[in-house]
């Protein structure tokens, strides 16, 4: 897919452009949040990934333009700051997601991934489905192979952001976020319990595991290939 | 505002104070001016009995005794009502005219009842005896108009002073209300300035008066205030993209050369990037708690169920702490509404929580609660490990401290010191005692529904 990133650092710049082309996108780079805001008003990019400080314009008064004039590329901001407000503030100006730095690569690629393959809002899908694994969002009822597996209320959730991010890796610090609304980094192994009380009612019961760990990146829930 | 508390309300007493003074002048000065008319009323008195003695004794000089007693018939005559009174006593000692009964008057002023002088009137008589040509007269003059005027001046000041108290209880009561106003702004100002509101303000008016000039000297505190706060605010943002754009670049160094680097290289690139990643949490550590302490978290503080963030902390490290060994169990099934932050306190909470997870051997019970009692929530995490030593238990507040025992333990020794913001930022007591055995935090806060 085709990336627009506005970031003022070259050796930052470079270094995600780089990464990005590895994993197959095409990725724009521009300096200056002047340029571009013009860029993208001016071609269509599938995600922007922005940094909170820029020369020309800044990364929120570049979103918050971006969206007044109708450009709805998911955003993904970059920032130094990371403090309690910022993240709200980058939001609110309507960035879709927010990194602070310094990060992982592997962390912005999963959440550039994450954004760009997003299914349209009025597409609301109302069963998930990954192989024989089926979520049913109505009924709040997870089965696999037909046979009904008994869930928590946040490993439903857990399950439905790994399974709404099916092919793709879904990070430790994504899954914090949007399942416990954690937007700090617990020093204990929170995630890793979860996955694994989750891993054995969906998986352990069966013979083909769907729930994957990604070394150093995160978590992949697919299909068998 | 409790009626008790009116009267610790400076404006007010000083209302009352203004009107008991002038009531206090006015007897006074209703008193004075009372004594004065009636010595100047009593010395007309007087002068008119002396006036009428001394027309009689002339006319005892100058005539004989007949003409004498004609005069006094005469003026008794005149005096029907015996307003005036006369007695004529001749030198043998005998009644020669009066219309009183005969009696002896010491010689020079006295005052008489008119009930000795059989007279029937309730006034007391103001009466002259002396002698003219060896005869006695005696002159009187009732009290009368004296007594009339003591009513009259009594009732004029009467209804003055009401007036008067009326008019100073009003503008005692128009003044204070208007003091308490400004009174009572300032205190609200004040108060949402402390609630995280630095941009509030107080009205001055065009008057210049002197609770003007106050309300200018807290503006002026109030705007340097906010410049301090804003300019921490710009220096840790600073730090804050100054420190993390070279710590950003340090890392994607560190994993481009992971990408091509072969054993050991590879293990000491691991290692430091493990140390960079530290590197960047204690500082991010530091600049959150700096951050909470500024205190704007307060502006968007909402209510919220302490109850139930406790429970769902709880599911969170319920298994955590099943696969370290160790038991959690929460106690926290009626709802305590407070004002707070969500993510601050779901943060200062999962870090207690993880604290005694990270320093308690297996088999420990960690209890998180949350009781209510008279007006307050109180959230606690008891564990039943090893504990901290009394000692010790200020300095674990303390930024960047740990005990000795788990310094060679991971962690940033900041998690307590994170608590202690957070609890400050809430205004919430924040208490570690001996739960024998082991460690019990506590953060008292107040309820939302009584605020006190």
């Amino acid at each position: 897919m085709r990336l627009l990133l506005i970031e003022d650092d070259a050796a930052v710049s470079t270094y995600i452009a780089r990464g990005l082309f590895e994993a197959g996108h095409v990725c724009d780079v521009l300096a200056d949040g002047s340029d571009g805001m013009f860029q993208a008003t001016r071609e269509s990019y599938d995600v922007l990934v922005v940094d909170r400080m820029l020369p020309g314009l800044d990364g929120l008064s570049l979103v918050r333009a971006l969206r007044a004039a109708g450009g709805r590329a998911p955003v993904l901001f970059l920032t130094a700051l990371g403090g309690i407000d910022d993240r709200v503030a980058g939001l609110e100006a309507g960035a879709d997601d927010y990194l602070t730095k310094p990060f992982a690569f592997a962390e912005l690629l999963a959440r550039v991934n994450a954004l760009a393959r997003r299914p349209p809002v009025q597409d609301v899908q109302t069963v998930l489905r990954v192989a024989d694994l089926e979520l049913d969002m109505m009924r709040r009822q997870a089965r696999r192979g037909g046979q009904a597996i008994d869930l928590l209320p946040k490993e439903f959730t857990l399950l439905e952001v790994l399974m709404r991010n099916a092919g793709r890796v879904v990070t430790r610090t994504m899954l914090l976020e949007r399942v416990w609304d954690f937007h700090f980094d617990p020093k204990t192994s929170v995630v890793e319990t979860h996955i694994s009380r989750l891993r054995a009612k969906i998986d352990k019961p069966f013979d083909v595991a769907l729930l994957h760990t990604v070394k150093n990146a995160g978590y992949m829930l697919h299909a068998p290939r | 505002m409790r009626p008790g508390d009116l009267f610790r309300r400076t404006a007010f007493r000083l209302a009352l104070g203004v009107t008991l003074f002038v009531l206090t002048s006015l007897v006074l000065a209703g008193a004075i001016g009372y004594s004065l008319l009636r010595s100047q009323l009593v010395a007309r008195q007087d002068a008119r009995v002396t006036e009428i003695f001394r027309a009689l004794q002339e006319t005892a000089q100058s005539g004989d005794q007949t003409d004498l007693v004609e005069a006094v018939t005469t003026r008794i005559a005149a005096s029907p009502g015996r307003s005036t009174v006369y007695l004529l006593r001749g030198a043998d000692g005998k009644v020669l005219a009066g219309n009183i009964p005969d009696i002896w008057f010491k010689p020079g002023w006295s005052s008489v009842e008119a009930a000795s002088l059989k007279v029937p009137a309730d006034y007391p008589y103001r009466v002259y005896t002396g002698t003219a040509n060896g005869n006695a007269i005696v002159v009187g003059l009732t009290d009368a108009d004296l007594d009339d005027l003591a009513e009259i001046s009594i009732g004029a000041f009467g209804w003055s002073a009401l007036a008067v108290l009326i008019a100073a209880i009003g503008a005692g009561a128009l003044i204070a209300a208007r003091v308490q106003w400004r009174i009572t702004e300032v205190e609200e100002t004040l108060h949402s300035v402390a609630q995280g509101n630095l941009a509030a303000r107080l009205a001055v008016s065009r008057r210049g008066n002197d609770l003007d000039q106050i309300a200018l000297a807290i503006n002026h505190t109030l705007t340097r205030l906010e410049s301090l706060v804003e300019a921490v605010r710009q220096v840790s943002a600073d730090i804050a993209h100054d420190l993390r754009t070279p710590l950003n670049r340090l890392r994607i160094h560190i994993e481009q050369a992971a990408e091509s680097a072969q054993p050991p290289a590879s293990a000491h690139l691991a290692a430091a990037l493990a140390q960079s990643e530290a590197i960047d949490q204690t500082f991010s550590a530091l600049l959150r708690i700096a951050q909470i302490e500024a205190g704007t978290a307060r502006a968007k503080f909402s209510r919220l169920d302490l109850s139930g963030l406790m429970r769902g902390l709880a599911e969170v490290y319920a298994e955590v702490a099943e696969d370290a060994g160790m038991t959690l169990v929460c106690d926290a099934a009626s709802p305590a509404m407070v004002t707070g932050d969500t993510q601050l306190l779901t943060q200062a909470f999962a870090n207690l929580i993880e604290n005694a997870l990270r320093h308690c051997p297996p088999g420990t019970t960690i209890t998180c609660a949350v009781t209510i009692t008279d007006r307050m929530a109180e959230a606690s995490i008891r564990d039943t490990g090893p504990g901290i030593p009394e000692a010790e238990r200020d300095k674990v507040l303390r930024r960047l401290y740990r005990l000795e025992k788990s310094r060679t333990a991971e962690g940033s020794g900041l998690g307590l010191a994170l608590v202690k913001a957070v609890a400050e930022v809430h205004d919430a007591q924040l208490a570690l005692d001996d739960a024998c055995p082991g460690l019990r935090v506590s953060l008292l806060f107040a309820l939302s529904d009584h605020p006190i």
